[in-house]
């Protein structure tokens, strides 16, 4: 009769909780990117625990985590770019360009203002400017999406190379800076226009808090109101969607919208934040990290704010390895590529 | 002057060709590679080193389509083994590939090697307009000449193209026959990187005779847009390469006769013809893509 009673309990069904799940990953990604990078180094003849020192060390120079801030903010607004659009099942590869357009309307807007109307004007000009470029440059890829079917990650990739001649045209010639010296840039833009510096003789701008604003927001419009939500039903089953009633199309098209500004404030933010400038390769690959960050952070909008704070430190340190270690700074890349590698491969198994 | 063009559209046409064959095999099997650039870098890096080393651009060859081909691997291994999403993992490979050849190409930048030479086809190259245009080129131009009937053939009358577009349409078919859909998929992607670097391959020892950082400028994309664009049909991609190639060309040709036109409005032209020739063709493509490669796009009903 006892032994009856001390049988086993009835098997509870196992609760998984994906996010405890994923943290033992990261930790491996954290950890399987550098011990490669490590081995290619060493494979160049660099020591592979020196050269992680200095670029550790070189972040904690004051100096250079501003630096780091200031690119985080311009990869927030860039990789928000890209998630908004995924909730809704798109991929917006063209970042690079949409921030290319927004600087070049922001320039554009300043070029001709800067001199004449007061500073808080000029801005605010240049951001409405960038954002409508932004998005009208998204826009493109959305409508012939809709209309003929053409694949927007496609679109928006080739439209990168065509808004990077545009700015290229633009500045080689008609907006060329007559006192330059003969380089290919745009006059800079005057002192009033920029985005204020929080410590005169720093680096870090009030472009943080734009970027800080964006986040807030887009994470409020996607996870608690009615637009987020049909979002995330046309991107999770866009048949059902239809037949729920949602209008597809639209939701589509705005919410490519809404990624294109987003990417043109971040050129915004890198030009009147940074540059002051337009001139040839200025954007430095900010779309294209800005949507592995978007990845990396599975396209929560809270999560992109870490993401693009390790990709914005690694790109730092590259700067490092370039006069540290003697290694071109583009090398940094390797180590990008494998922290985001490990968390691809890692996290998609975790959702089956 | 257009046959200055067309032969620059050969010529440049090329690099972009064999990465677009390659690029074929692996969406007929259902798996994009927006890594194609990655792989056509580290191919021109690898054929470039090699070729400084060795003195020989064949084996520069064989060693780019080394290295374009590995590179491909760890896309296949992300996207089949890990199920990552391909077009994210493209992206990840190109930069891995950035990465790489600035790493280990720093040292081969201004180096000079022993290219291959131009190699006119005797009698065909004296034909008026034809011989310059197609016979006058280095060898690999000829080889892409014979590989891309060789790969319409392999896809469209042999048992093992048929097996590639069986795993691009519905792996389970095959996986009934007893073969292994992921197995197909894993070779045609590698496949495709193989030919990637060949392009690569030509990029550096054949066309601009150098190395530098970044140097495929896009052509890797502008291969995997031309697949989409030629409806995975491996001829009709000869074309388009070649369009591309001419519109290259034509901007260095406008400005040696002096003609004041802006380089950089001639720059966005192969992207502008690209994003056109989709769109004119929006609605056939997207009948031709294979299956397995339409759900990769989750090709939402758009209404």
């Amino acid at each position: 009769m006892t032994d009856t009673l001390v049988r086993p309990a009835p098997e509870q069904p196992k609760i998984v909780d994906n996010r405890a799940k994923l943290w033992p990953r990261v930790v491996v990604a954290v950890l399987a990117a550098p011990v490669i990078f490590g081995a290619f180094a060493a494979a160049k003849g660099v020591d592979p625990l020196a050269m992680y020192a200095d670029m550790v060390r070189s972040l904690a120079d004051p100096a250079q985590a501003q630096t780091v801030l200031v690119r985080a903010s311009v990869l927030v607004l860039a990789a928000l770019a890209v998630a908004v659009p995924a909730r809704a099942g798109l991929l917006n590869v063209g970042g690079e360009g949409q921030i290319v357009i927004g600087a070049v309307c922001a320039a554009g807007v300043g070029l001709v203002t800067d001199q004449r109307l007061p500073g808080p004007v000029v801005l605010t000009l240049m951001i409405v400017a960038a954002m409508v470029g932004g998005a009208a440059w998204a826009g493109i890829a959305a409508g012939l999406r809709l209309t003929v079917k053409v694949n927007e990650a496609i679109t928006t990739l080739l439209m990168n190379f065509i808004a990077i001649d545009i700015m290229l045209l633009l500045i080689y010639d008609p907006w060329k800076d007559a006192s330059g010296f003969g380089q290919p840039a745009s006059r800079p833009l005057e002192d009033t226009a920029r985005l204020p510096l929080f410590v005169p003789g720093g680096t870090l701008n009030t472009g943080i808090v734009v970027a800080g604003i964006a986040l807030v927001a887009i994470w409020w419009l996607m996870s608690r109101t009615g637009w987020g939500f049909r979002l995330r039903v046309v991107g999770g089953n866009p048949e059902a969607a239809r037949r729920a009633g949602l209008r597809v199309g639209t939701l589509l098209v705005t919410s490519m919208l809404v990624g294109g500004a987003l990417a043109g404030l971040a050129g915004l933010v890198h030009f009147a934040g940074t540059e002051f400038k337009l001139r040839p390769g200025m954007t430095a690959n900010f779309g294209y990290v800005g949507f592995l960050a978007s990845w990396l952070a599975l396209h929560r909008p809270l999560r992109v704010a870490s993401a693009a704070l390790l990709l914005a430190a690694i790109a730092m340190a590259g700067d490092s390895l370039q006069i540290d270690a003697n290694l071109p700074a583009a090398s940094v890349n390797v180590l990008m590529a494998m922290v985001l590698l490990v968390v691809l491969g890692f996290t998609r198994r975790s959702k089956k | 002057m257009i046959v200055d063009v067309l032969t620059g559209g050969v010529r440049g046409g090329t690099a972009i060709l064999y990465a677009a064959l390659g690029e074929t095999i692996a969406e007929r099997a259902g798996v994009i590679n927006l890594g194609t650039e990655g792989s056509m870098l580290t191919g021109a890096l690898a054929a470039y080193a090699v070729t400084a080393e060795t003195g020989s651009p064949w084996a520069g060859v064989v060693a780019g389509a080394a290295a374009g081909g590995l590179l491909a691997l760890v896309h296949a291994v992300m996207v089949l083994g890990r199920a990552a999403n391909q077009l994210a993992t493209g992206l990840v490979v190109l930069f891995l590939g950035l990465g790489l050849t600035s790493m280990f190409g720093a040292a081969y930048v201004g180096r000079a090697i022993s290219p291959f030479q131009p190699y006119p086809v005797p009698l065909l190259a004296d034909i008026p307009w034809l011989g310059p245009i197609f016979f006058q080129h280095d060898p690999l131009v000829y080889g892409s000449y014979l590989l891309a009937p060789a790969i319409w053939w392999l896809l469209y009358r042999s048992r093992v193209g048929l097996t590639i577009r069986g795993a691009g349409e519905r792996g389970e078919v095959l996986t009934a026959y007893g073969h292994s859909p992921q197995l197909v998929r894993y070779l045609a992607v590698v496949t495709g990187g193989l030919l990637a670097g060949v392009g690569g391959a030509h990029l550096s020892t054949a066309y601009a005779n150098a190395w530098f950082e970044g140097m495929t400028a896009g052509r890797g994309f502008i291969a995997v847009a031309l697949v989409i664009f030629a409806a995975w049909h491996p001829l009709r991609a000869v074309g388009g390469a070649y369009l591309f190639g001419a519109a290259l060309a034509l901007s260095p040709a406008l400005q040696a006769r002096g003609l004041g036109f802006n380089q950089f409005a001639l720059d966005a032209l192969p992207y502008l013809v690209t994003i056109a020739a989709l769109v004119l063709l929006g609605r056939r493509r997207s009948n031709a893509a294979p299956e397995g490669l339409s759900r990769v796009f989750e090709l939402t009903p758009a209404k």
